[in-house]
This record gives C-alpha cells, sequence and structure tokens, in this order.
C-alpha cells in the first residue's frame, strides 16, 4: 500500500499583505451597532403598524490592483494607467485595456501631470446630507494629462457663474495630514492666469439661481 | 422561429411617498393581478408557468430575496421564478427576460412583477442609496447625488444642441399635467397642480441646468405585467392584446467621464460619439428594436411613448438618441411641443417619472402597462378622462434607462 501524506495546514493561494501602516479618522460616535428595532408606530384606528429597523456596517473596500492609485492620492500624486500595447490612457484607471482588440491587455502606471481641462460642469444646488453646508458646489468632469477620460471633481476659487468650457485648471491637494487616499484629497483651481470672460446673460441667470442657495446654506445650523 | 411575443394585461399599486394604502409589497403584488385579472377575467393564476420579478435595491426594504416573500404569497409555490436587477433599467430588463422567455416557446405565460420601497429611509439617505450605483470610488463622494451627474451631461449636451433652459422645462410642466388626468400618479395624489414653464423655471436650484420640476419624483409602488404567447393572448384577450414587436437592450461605462473615447462606441458610431452627452446605449437599443419591428422613420411610424423621464433634460436627450430629432432641429422640436398631447408623437401620456413617480423596480413596467393601455383602448377606463388617450394609436414605443445611461432597452409595441 502505498503512503498517503496529508498536508495539515491549508496551502495559501495569496500571500496575506502585512499591514503595517494603519490609520482610523472615525468620527466620534460612530459605531457599528447592527441590526436592531428601535421603535414602532400604530395609527389611531389601530389598523396600520410602522416599525423602525436600525442598522450600520463597517465596510472593507479591498483595492487589491487598484491600490496603487489611492495610495498615490495620500503621496499627492495623480496616477493614471497606459495600456502598453494601443497606449491609450486612463483616470479613472483600469488595470486592463478596454480596446477588445488588446484583449485584456495588462496596463501600466504613470504620473500624472497636476494640470487638466474642464470637459464639462454644473453647479449643484443640492447634494447629499453631508455636502449640504458648502453648497453652492462646481463639479467638473475634467481631462488631466493626456487621459482618454474625464474625472469627476471639485472646482474651487471661482465664481460659480464663471466657469467654462475647455477652461485650463490645476490640481490641489488637501495638506498632507488631511489626506485620507480618497478623490476628495484633491480638488482643481483655476490655472494659474485664467481670466474669466466678460459677464453675460447666462452669468446673470445662474446667480439669480444660486443666490438662494447661499440664503438657504446660511440657515444651516 | 421565434415565437410572437403578446401583452394582455397589467396594472399597478398607486404610486406615492409614504402610504399608497398598498404598503406590504406582497400584498400590493396581489393587489395589481386582481386589477388584472379584472379587465381579463379569463386569465387565472394557475396559468402563469414563470415569474420574473423586478427590484433595483434591497437597501431600501433591508430584506434580501424579496421576491421570494411576494412569490409565495401570490401561492405560485412550484412555478420558476428569478429576480432582475439593472438600476433604473431593471423593469426594462425584466421585461427583456419575460419576452425572451416566450420568443423561445420554453415559456407561455409570463408574469413580470416590479417594486421599490424608497420611504422606507429618508429621502436623503434614498438619494444616497441610489447614488451607491455611481462608482462609490470616484464619484460618490464629490457628485453624491444623481441629479449633479445628470446636470453635468445635460449642460454641455443643451450648449452642443443649442436648447435652452426654458425648452426642457416644457417637457417638466407636461409630464406633472398629464399626470393630473392619472388618479394612480404620485403628482396626482400629493402637489395635485396643474405647472407652466415659469413654474419650473422659478423652481429651486439643484444642479444647474437642473431645477426641481425637472426631477423625478422617488416613490413606492408595486406594478405588475402579464406577457404571454398569442396563443395565449387569443384564448384570454382576443380583442386587446398588444404585441411586442421589437425588442433592445444596450450598455454604456458607469462613469459617465469614461464615454469620450470608448472604442466600443468609436466603432460603431464613429469618433466622439456618444461623449458625456449623448445617450448611446439608448441609440443601441432603439437600432434593435426598430430594426427587429421594422421601423424605418421613428418619427412617423411611432405614434407615442412611455419614455424614462428621470429628469426633463434626459428626456429630451432621449429623443434625440430615438432619432426624433438631430442636433439641427431638436430645439424647435421643443419649442413645437411635438411631445405634448396635442403634438406629433406625445410622451408619458401617463405622467412618466416626472408625474407618475419613480418607484424604480417597478418604473418600466409602469410605463409598458401604460403603453398597453393606450394600444387596448383601456386609458378612458384607467385616467379620469380621454385628454391622455393618443386616439387611433397603433404603435408605441416604451424605454427604461439606468445609472448615467449606463444600462438602456427599447421596446416597439403595436396593436394586435
Ligand atoms: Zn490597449
Amino acid at each position: 500500500m502505498g503512503e498517503v501524506t496529508i498536508m495539515k495546514k491549508r496551502k495559501k493561494f495569496a500571500e496575506e499583505p502585512n499591514f503595517t501602516e494603519k490609520k482610523s479618522y472615525r468620527p466620534e460616535g460612530v459605531k457599528e451597532t447592527g441590526l436592531a428595532f428601535i421603535g414602532h408606530e400604530i395609527s389611531e384606528d389601530g389598523n396600520v403598524m410602522n416599525q423602525f429597523l436600525h442598522y450600520d456596517q463597517l465596510y472593507t473596500i479591498r483595492h487589491g490592483e487598484n491600490s496603487k492609485f489611492f495610495k498615490g492620492l495620500l503621496e499627492g500624486k495623480i496616477l493614471g494607467t497606459r495600456c502598453p500595447k494601443c497606449g491609450d490612457i486612463w483616470v479613472p484607471v483600469r488595470t486592463h485595456c478596454w480596446n477588445l482588440n488588446c484583449n485584456l491587455e495588462k496596463t501600466e502606471w504613470l504620473e500624472m501631470p497636476l494640470t487638466a481641462k474642464v470637459h464639462t460642469w454644473t453647479i449643484a444646488g443640492w447634494s447629499g446630507r453631508s455636502s449640504l453646508k458648502r453648497l453652492p458646489i462646481v463639479l467638473v468632469y475634467a481631462v488631466i494629462g493626456n487621459s482618454n477620460v474625464a474625472i469627476a471633481n471639485e472646482l474651487h476659487d471661482i465664481e460659480p457663474w464663471n466657469v467654462e468650457f475647455g477652461m485650463p485648471l490645476k490640481i490641489v491637494f488637501k495638506p498632507e495630514e488631511e489626506r485620507i487616499g480618497a478623490v476628495t484629497d484633491f480638488h482643481f483651481k483655476p490655472a494659474d492666469g485664467w481670466e474669466p470672460s466678460p459677464w453675460n446673460k447666462e452669468k446673470e441667470r445662474i446667480q439669480k439661481l444660486v443666490e438662494p442657495v447661499y440664503e438657504w446654506v446660511k440657515t444651516l445650523k | 422561429m421565434t415565437k410572437k411575443v403578446c401583452v394582455i394585461g397589467g396594472a399597478t399599486t398607486p404610486f406615492d411617498y409614504g402610504p399608497t394604502g398598498f404598503e406590504s409589497i406582497e400584498g400590493g403584488a396581489a393587489e395589481c393581478i386582481r386589477e388584472t385579472r379584472e379587465d381579463i377575467p379569463d386569465f387565472s393564476m394557475r396559468d402563469i408557468d414563470l415569474m420574473i420579478y423586478s427590484h433595483f435595491s434591497v437597501h431600501f426594504g433591508h430584506q434580501l430575496c424579496s421576491e421570494w416573500i411576494i412569490h409565495d404569497h401570490l401561492g405560485l409555490v412550484g412555478v420558476p421564478q428569478y429576480r432582475i436587477e439593472n438600476g433604473g433599467n431593471t423593469g426594462g430588463s425584466a421585461l427583456y427576460a419575460a419576452a425572451l422567455a416566450v420568443m423561445s416557446g420554453h415559456h407561455d405565460v409570463v408574469g413580470v412583477c416590479g417594486w421599490e420601497t424608497m420611504d422606507s429611509v429618508s429621502q436623503s439617505q434614498g438619494s444616497e442609496f441610489i447614488a451607491l450605483a455611481s462608482d462609490i470610488r470616484y464619484e460618490l463622494l464629490v457628485g453624491g447625488i444623481y441629479p449633479i451627474y445628470y446636470a453635468a451631461m445635460a449642460n454641455k449636451w443643451m450648449k452642443d444642441n443649442k436648447v435652452t433652459e426654458a425648452d426642457v422645462a416644457t417637457i417638466g410642466a407636461k409630464n406633472r399635467n398629464n399626470a393630473m388626468d392619472n388618479a394612480k400618479a404620485q403628482w396626482y395624489r400629493n402637489e395635485h397642480k396643474y405647472i407652466t414653464v415659469d413654474d419650473v423655471m422659478n423652481s429651486r436650484l439643484i444642479s444647474y441646468p437642473i431645477k426641481k420640476y425637472d426631477c423625478c419624483l422617488m416613490s413606492r409602488g408595486v406594478a405588475f405585467l402579464l406577457i404571454c404567447s398569442e396563443e395565449y393572448a387569443k384564448k384570454v384577450n382576443p380583442d386587446g392584446y398588444v404585441t411586442i414587436d421589437g425588442i433592445g437592450l444596450s450598455s454604456c461605462t458607469i462613469r459617465a467621464g469614461d464615454r469620450l473615447n470608448f472604442p466600443g462606441w468609436t466603432e460603431r458610431y464613429g469618433k466622439n460619439y456618444p461623449g458625456m452627452t449623448e445617450f448611446g446605449a439608448c441609440r443601441s437599443s432603439a437600432d434593435q428594436a426598430y430594426k427587429m419591428a421594422g421601423i424605418e422613420n421613428p418619427l412617423k411610424d411611432i405614434d407615442f411613448g412611455e419614455i424614462h423621464d428621470a429628469f426633463s433634460t434626459s428626456e429630451a436627450q432621449i429623443y434625440k438618441a430615438l432619432y426624433l430629432a438631430d442636433e439641427n432641429n431638436i430645439a424647435q422640436f421643443l419649442r413645437d411641443e411635438s411631445t405634448h398631447m396635442h403634438g406629433q408623437i406625445p410622451m408619458n401620456p401617463g405622467g412618466g417619472l416626472m408625474g407618475y413617480g419613480h418607484p424604480v423596480g417597478a418604473t418600466g413596467l409602469m410605463s409598458a402597462i401604460e403603453c398597453f393601455y393606450q394600444l387596448s383602448d383601456l386609458i378612458p377606463k384607467k385616467h379620469l378622462s380621454k385628454k391622455t388617450e393618443v386616439p387611433d394609436a397603433e404603435c408605441g414605443i416604451v424605454n427604461s434607462h439606468a445609472g448615467t445611461g449606463t444600462s438602456i432597452s427599447n421596446f416597439i409595441m403595436r396593436r394586435s
């Protein structure tokens, strides 16, 4: 009878990364409570009942092959990727080429210049709860360097009505200690030397639309 | 040889934010089917041989596989079922799946049931849940809500096509005013008023150039639609059945900014299409549906539509994607009120997402149901008057749309 070898330890199929740099910036008072029924209400006629369920949960976003981009943000860099076959470049990054002829070619990383150009723009007068106090917010889709795609982010240091299609931008990072490795670590500003175009009808209309937003924000606590 | 696909009935609960009178999803589904049976009493629950469920976000109900609750409540144990999820195009995608099931000959009578319960969380939490369908790594944190992405796309589209804020505002007013003839519509049940273009123009800024009355509603609601073979249709609803003559489904990028030079589009439609302004997946799915249904001149061959007006701007963008107008005449097309009830091709006589409501999983089905009503002469019975009936309609289009145009389906329906 031949000998049977039983492996005592399960073979690992991928090396476990050793996470040595750990940071937490969770706001005070945020906890995972899991699932809990926390109340109910019943209508006066006794016919209808509502119940209140509370649930929250911590998620881990494992960036894996995309990690370089988000780690780059912590370092004040915008990293893009490029297909070695067809030469297309992307920010937001793609780890495999989008061109069907390239058959999911693995892409290579490159550092992008901190300059961009507005592709299109909008002025938010309403947003998610966490952003309300910062309204109105100018949001642009801009092309960074010679990327083949546009990326969304905020444009600061400009009167909302002065944004223009095609205007040149620079990328500005938050101070290093405030960065969290998310796209909010950077924003756009008008490129040095850029001047807004003269006053016109559309600017007047935009001003009329955003004035109540400024007033409304003042009423927020 | 594929089989002909027919629609023989369908109904929705009232759409609302807050109580509809049918708050439990399984109760709502049952009531939709009871209403369908009132229209076609010869249809029996025993005839259903496949159920397809249409539901977008389990976040709203905090119940995974909520279709299982509905399915056994309907008494359908043993009958095959599965659920489709495809963002705002969930309803359209479920209809697509049902059509394929019948076309193949493998199923004869397919029920499609959709719902969403968006009022189970606060409005701002609801907006955030929906925005989780944007790329959370790149877009959620900087835009946060869909109207902002749509506004950025619309702003450039309007400039490129010389369309003004007032031009698209006509759509926001039109759909809400149509909904005033529809007692199940959320606008009818809540704000309940006729509005003008000025009202839209003066409503609060959401994201330039989109204002409050350019935006659709967040809703609770359930819808049910019955799809079948022509043999079964002739048995149960011989005088009123409608045929689905063309179907199309297509896809685009999750992030709108990735559309500038996508090889998959440039090889189909040439350089710079769709860019961030056009809905490539709408054009591509319309191309498929038109070809299948033999539509050569959409503006002439189609009498009306029920389309995905998430925003008044996107309804206008959809007109162009469907070839109803091009960059030279889209502005005039809007100024001529071509899609109002008195226009050449009325759009959203049922009120659309802005008037009827947008409980995501039920929405595309609602559009298909309204299209069916028009083509089977049920509007006087289902609406409050004949004001929103498209007289002698022979052919309608149904459109369902997801993400920032990320998944889109189109259907051509004809009177039998
Ligand atoms: Zn390539």
